[in-house]
């Protein structure tokens, strides 16, 4: 977390010495310009992956783009850093707030600067945005509430281990699942563990539940790059780390789509997860970037690449896909997590 | 009053170690009521197991303490040390360095990273004579910085069995993780109380000139001490790391926090001189039987961190009235 400081620090010298000469960030016309891209965080297995596809995807789009800053998953840093990416002459910006409130006073600075924002994964709340890139996170719950309550056959005991509350994307998930699970299997009773992902409470409140309650029979993991071994690990710890053929299995779904998550499906540990799609969330970040500098414009309705768009209060948001990995599709060349290391 | 706590067996001061009981005899009472699987012998367990962790990096921290220093990068030691053990260890492909070094070497590797470090602070600390809270604070930023920069932010998922085996096996009814923590407190408990080393920890964490006059080499010691603490922190990351199955790139981050909460409402002085290890592992345990009982319970989540937070409040002055002393 606080060596987020140094390393923004550190790509902010670059960037700085790099350009020299910038023309007036309020500069406006013709197709060209670079876009300024602030990175969430550096800590996670997925925001690792989408940072390692952002250059990659830049080169593809024919997207110039500034030094990427990071803000560590600090609403504070983000804003410096978005003023320091206009200050370089960033005519758009990618960003990833992870609190959707508190960034609503920069992006009506960058309105007034006709400066259009692109966000990536979460919804700001209020203050405009060109485009939202997001997968629709109300549907990773209901999708693994419907693979649970299937395969449970609508009764039981499950554990939905929780992200924190104030990210927009734990909270949908978390009451899609909830909903979903009172409407369509109300013979399931729902434990949930906030665990502000981290993979030690995870852990703790894992056993604790499995200690209360040894007939739980299924898990809901919201994000696999954090709970993914914690949970396995306390499955193992109770011997319920066993094929999905055993009446003993506890079926886990999870959230994430890294690789691990895809050897976990192969070898039988968990039973699902759902793919967020880290290559398509750089791409069309950069996609709609550079739409935007060209001053196009988009209507809500269906794309060319298998999505929607919709329409928000502030802005329009792009719904991709995230498809659901089981056993029958883990291998899949499409998705992502078989493409990286 | 701190001739009490020189002395060794006077009645006060083992009364300042037990401020604390009648709280935890207070949660045992109120999570038997909260829910029948509460007292059972596996649930406990689990606390003690959930709590090895911060159990021997508040043992650290106190015995740091005790001596009147301070260290806040012991919480970046715990995800540091294994990680770039595991890292030496590992191939590439497993997000290693490729140094593919024998996987018996993994857990002294561990623990000699996390005397390094612990080494290093008291390098700057002690011979340099800087402040100690800075230098750790930087430290702390230092630390995990390594460890995100070399592990580049990845989870490392496939990790040596030999440093699982620590954290996840069980040994006469107890995890082995439990049996560290009792053995380590027991030797500590033992050493600060009646043997000439541990009282140098006093006598320097009280007044230190006084203690060098006393000809206690207090340069030697307090250097030992910020070793041990760094040591013991790494023990504390491979503990937590047998745990948890992997080593996440924020395996610690904020720990501090609940170490200096559980260090000083177990009685260890911020000031230094003052505080016993039985104290120490009694704030442990508050604390760890505080979480178990707001998960058995089902606490609504977005109120679990306020209540967690008055309970600490609540544990502070409770102990305050028992103990009839001013904290500080």
């Amino acid at each position: 977390m606080k060596i987020g400081s140094v390393l923004a620090g550190v790509a902010l010298l670059g960037t700085l010495s790099a350009c020299g000469t910038t023309n007036t960030p309020a500069a406006t016309g013709g197709g060209g310009g670079k876009v300024g891209i602030d990175h969430p965080r550096a800590d996670s297995d997925f925001w690792n992956s989408y940072i390692k596809y952002v250059p990659q995807m830049a080169g593809e789009l024919k997207v110039e783009t500034l030094n990427p800053t990071n803000s560590q998953n600090d609403v504070a840093k983000l804003v410096n850093n978005v003023q320091t990416l206009v200050g370089q002459g960033a005519r758009a910006i990618v960003m990833a707030p992870q609190d959707t409130g508190a960034i609503a006073s920069t992006l009506q600075q960058l309105e007034s600067k006709q400066i259009p924002v692109v966000s990536v994964d979460t919804r700001p709340d209020t203050g405009k945005v060109y485009m939202v890139v997001r997968a629709d996170n109300r549907a990773y719950g209901t999708k693994a509430c419907e693979f649970l309550g299937e395969k449970l056959g609508g009764k039981g005991k499950v554990v939905q281990l929780m992200g924190a509350l104030q990210s927009v994307n734990g909270r949908d998930r978390a009451e899609a699942f909830r909903e979903c699970m009172k409407s369509k299997f109300p013979g399931i009773e729902v434990f949930e563990e906030p665990t502000e992902w981290d993979g030690g409470k995870a852990a703790s409140m894992l056993q604790t539940r499995l200690e209360a309650h040894p007939d739980i029979k299924g898990i809901y993991m919201h994000a696999g790059g954090v709970h993914l071994a914690p949970t396995l690990q306390v499955l193992k710890a109770k011997s319920l780390l066993v094929a999905p053929e055993d009446p003993k299995h506890v079926f886990v779904v999870s959230n994430d789509g890294i690789p691990q998550e895809f050897d976990a499906i192969r070898k039988g540990e968990i039973d699902a997860t759902v793919s967020q799609p880290a290559d398509l969330y750089a791409k069309y970040a950069l996609f709609y970037a550079k739409a935007a500098m060209e001053g196009k414009t988009f209507q809500p309705g269906p794309t060319d690449h298998g999505s929607t768009i919709i329409q928000l209060p502030n802005g329009l948001e792009d719904q991709l896909p995230a498809p659901l990995v089981t056993k029958e599709n883990v291998d899949d060349k499409n998705l992502w997590g078989n493409t990286v290391g | 009053m701190t001739s009490v706590a020189l002395r060794p067996g006077v009645k006060l001061a083992r009364f300042r170690d037990l401020t604390l009981v009648p709280v935890i005899v207070l949660l045992l009472v109120v999570g038997a009521f909260a829910n029948p699987i509460f007292l059972t012998a596996g649930n406990l367990t689990n606390v003690l197991q959930q709590q090895s962790a911060l159990a021997l990096v508040v043992l650290a921290e106190a015995l740091i303490l005790i001596s009147g220093k301070f260290d806040l990068s012991l919480e970046s030691i715990v995800g540091m040390a294994p990680a770039v053990a595991v890292m030496l260890v590992v191939p590439a492909a497993s997000n290693g360095f490729g140094t593919e070094l024998p996987a018996a070497l993994a857990i002294p590797l561990v623990l000699l990273v996390g005397a390094a470090v612990g080494a290093f602070n008291g390098f700057l600390i002690v011979r340099f004579q800087l402040s100690a809270f800075i230098v750790t604070l930087a430290m702390l930023i230092v630390v995990h910085g390594l460890h995100l920069g070399w592990s580049e932010g990845k989870s490392l998922f496939k990790v040596p069995e030999s440093i699982l085996f620590l954290g996840s096996t069980t040994f006469v009814g107890l995890p082995v993780s439990v049996w560290f923590v009792i053995i380590l407190f027991a030797l500590a408990i033992v050493v600060l109380r009646y043997f000439r080393l541990g009282r140098a920890l006093y006598a320097i964490g009280g007044n230190i000139d006084a203690a060098r006059a006393a000809g206690i080499r207090v340069d030697r010691v307090l250097w030992g001490v910020f070793i041990l603490g760094g040591t013991l922190a790494a023990l504390a990351g491979l503990l937590e790391t047998g745990r948890l199955g992997g080593i996440s790139a924020n395996q610690g981050v904020g720990m501090i926090f609940m170490v200096f909460a559980a260090a000083v409402i177990g009685g260890v002085s911020m000031d230094g001189g003052k505080g016993t290890i039985f104290g120490a592992l009694t704030g442990v345990l508050v604390i760890g039987l505080v979480e178990n009982i707001l998960s058995l319970v089902g606490v609504a989540p977005e109120w679990r961190q306020l209540i967690y937070g008055m309970i600490i409040l609540v544990s502070l002055i409770i102990s305050r009235v028992v103990g009839g002393k001013a904290q500080d």
